[in-house]
């Protein structure tokens, strides 16, 4: 308890120091530890380092270490006493985190230590139970093994056609784990080198300039009378509405049809449309009120706008004989 | 190549060919009174512009008076079905010029016969 006392003074007077060098505030000091402390993947690894660096921790004590770890000894003291090794940098970070709040600091500190504690306790009864590895875990699981005569049936069937509602083809589900079986059976062995690759440049350059012939387009139609099957419920008659446009897209989008690219400003600011009118006039007034109720219009594209005033333009030219008259 | 090629074939063949499978299609208006009412919208929807227009100097204290009435013989000159005055919300089903309610467009008898055989989302009989 006496130590206890002592190193409470000496903690403020270390904090009181800190402070005053003005180099390092605690904050800081935290920080830094926390940066140079690195994530281990490895437990026991760690746990020999930390059997190791704790030997030369308690041969440094026996030195007698510098003051600002005056409780750090102390904490570690106490901890050999459970029984259980902390890391010694944990220890010394959680001893900066207590100094640097503003609550008691010893019990502060005694509960981060607690704390870690337990998390070590934890993770090593985890350990104790059994590592997993992976790679055990892997190489005991065996392959399993078909009859090639259940394999090409099963190849077989997933060859056939299964339209779905999109008529897209769609495998059933229980393909997907033949396939993982027996992917290593198919791409072992040698090529055939039945199926060439298409060479298909030359191909390309001579095709696109022959427009489509009238036996490809009976060809196109007859595909296309096979595959459209009449809806068999509800929802695929839907789908189809909504192919065809008759149906709106649900989330409804209210901008479908509205690809207004225009800043806001081009829909403001009109005043460059009224190049072509007289600089004076009521007919220049009438036109800058035209703009104004534009500008206020979140309606019209600028498009629209733009189409409004060039028609004003236009009127206001050929009845210029008339206004000259008044 | 080939497959962008049937692709063009086929769609070429949708416009022309329309799928097989059954489907009700209205090729007819109820009445010759609805045609005309259709008439009327699509004339009045291609002139609303201009009209909007002409009538936005017309209706104008600023322009000289001489060119407001020449703007009227102007929107006076346009066709007659193109003001927006001619058309009348029928019945889309049954063309009924009246008791006709403007949120579901039906009127009054096909508005009742539909709720109460549990054919209008959200709709009930009152009772309070």
């Amino acid at each position: 308890k006496d130590k206890s006392a002592a190193s409470k003074d000496s903690t403020p007077e270390g904090a009181a120091k800190r402070r005053e060098d003005g180099a390092e505030t605690p904050k800081q000091q935290l920080l830094d530890i926390i940066g140079s402390m690195k994530v281990e993947v490895s437990y026991r690894k760690k746990l020999q380092q930390l059997k190791a660096s704790e030997n030369k921790k308690q041969a440094m004590n026996k030195l007698e270490g510098p003051d600002s770890e005056g409780s750090v000894p102390q904490g570690i003291t106490e901890d050999t006493q459970r029984g259980k090794p902390l890391n010694p940098e944990l220890v010394k970070a959680a001893s900066a985190v207590a100094s640097s709040l503003p609550h008691n600091k010893k019990q502060t500190e005694s509960e981060l230590l607690a704390q870690l504690r337990r998390h070590e306790e934890t993770t090593d009864k985890q350990k104790k139970g059994g590592t997993i590895n992976l790679r055990n875990v892997i190489s005991e699981m065996a392959v399993k093994r078909q009859s090639p005569a259940q394999r090409s049936a099963r190849i077989s069937g997933r060859i056939s056609l299964h339209l779905d509602e999109d008529g897209r083809r769609i495998r059933p589900e229980r393909s997907s784990a033949q396939s993982m079986d027996s992917r290593r059976s198919l791409k072992v062995g040698k090529r055939l080198n039945i199926f060439t690759k298409a060479s298909t440049e030359p191909e390309h350059a001579l095709k696109t300039v022959s427009s489509p012939t009238i036996w490809d387009l009976e060809f196109a139609k007859e595909v296309a009378a096979v595959t459209a099957q009449p809806p068999r419920n509800g929802f695929e008659e839907m789908i189809q509405w909504t192919k065809e446009g008759i149906l709106w897209e649900f989330p409804i989008d209210n901008e479908v049809g509205m690809e207004d690219d225009a800043e806001f400003h081009e829909h403001i600011f009109l005043e460059k449309h009224l190049e072509g009118f007289p600089k004076e006039g009521p007919v220049r007034h009438f036109m800058e009120l035209v703009i104004c109720g534009l500008s206020k219009n979140p309606y019209l594209s600028v498009k629209q706008k733009v189409e409004h005033i060039e028609w004003f333009q236009k009127y206001f030219e050929e009845k210029k004989e008339l206004l000259q008259e008044i | 190549m080939a497959a962008a090629a049937l692709c063009w074939a086929l769609r070429a063949a949708q416009q022309v060919l329309p799928s097989p499978c059954p489907r009700q299609v209205r090729g007819y208006y109820v009445d010759w009174r609805m045609l005309r009412d259709v008439k009327r919208r699509k004339m009045a929807f291609e002139h609303a512009d201009e009209r909007l227009r002409i009538n936005a100097i017309r209706k104008n204290s600023i322009l000289p008076k001489e060119l407001q009435e020449v703007a009227d013989k102007e929107i006076a000159a346009l066709p007659r079905d193109s003001c927006p005055v001619r058309i009348r919300n029928r019945c889309v089903l049954t063309s009924r010029p009246r008791g006709v309610k403007r949120r579901w467009r039906l009127s009054r008898i096909v508005f009742r016969h539909f709720a109460d055989h549990a054919q209008m989302s959200g709709v009930q009989r009152a009772m309070w």
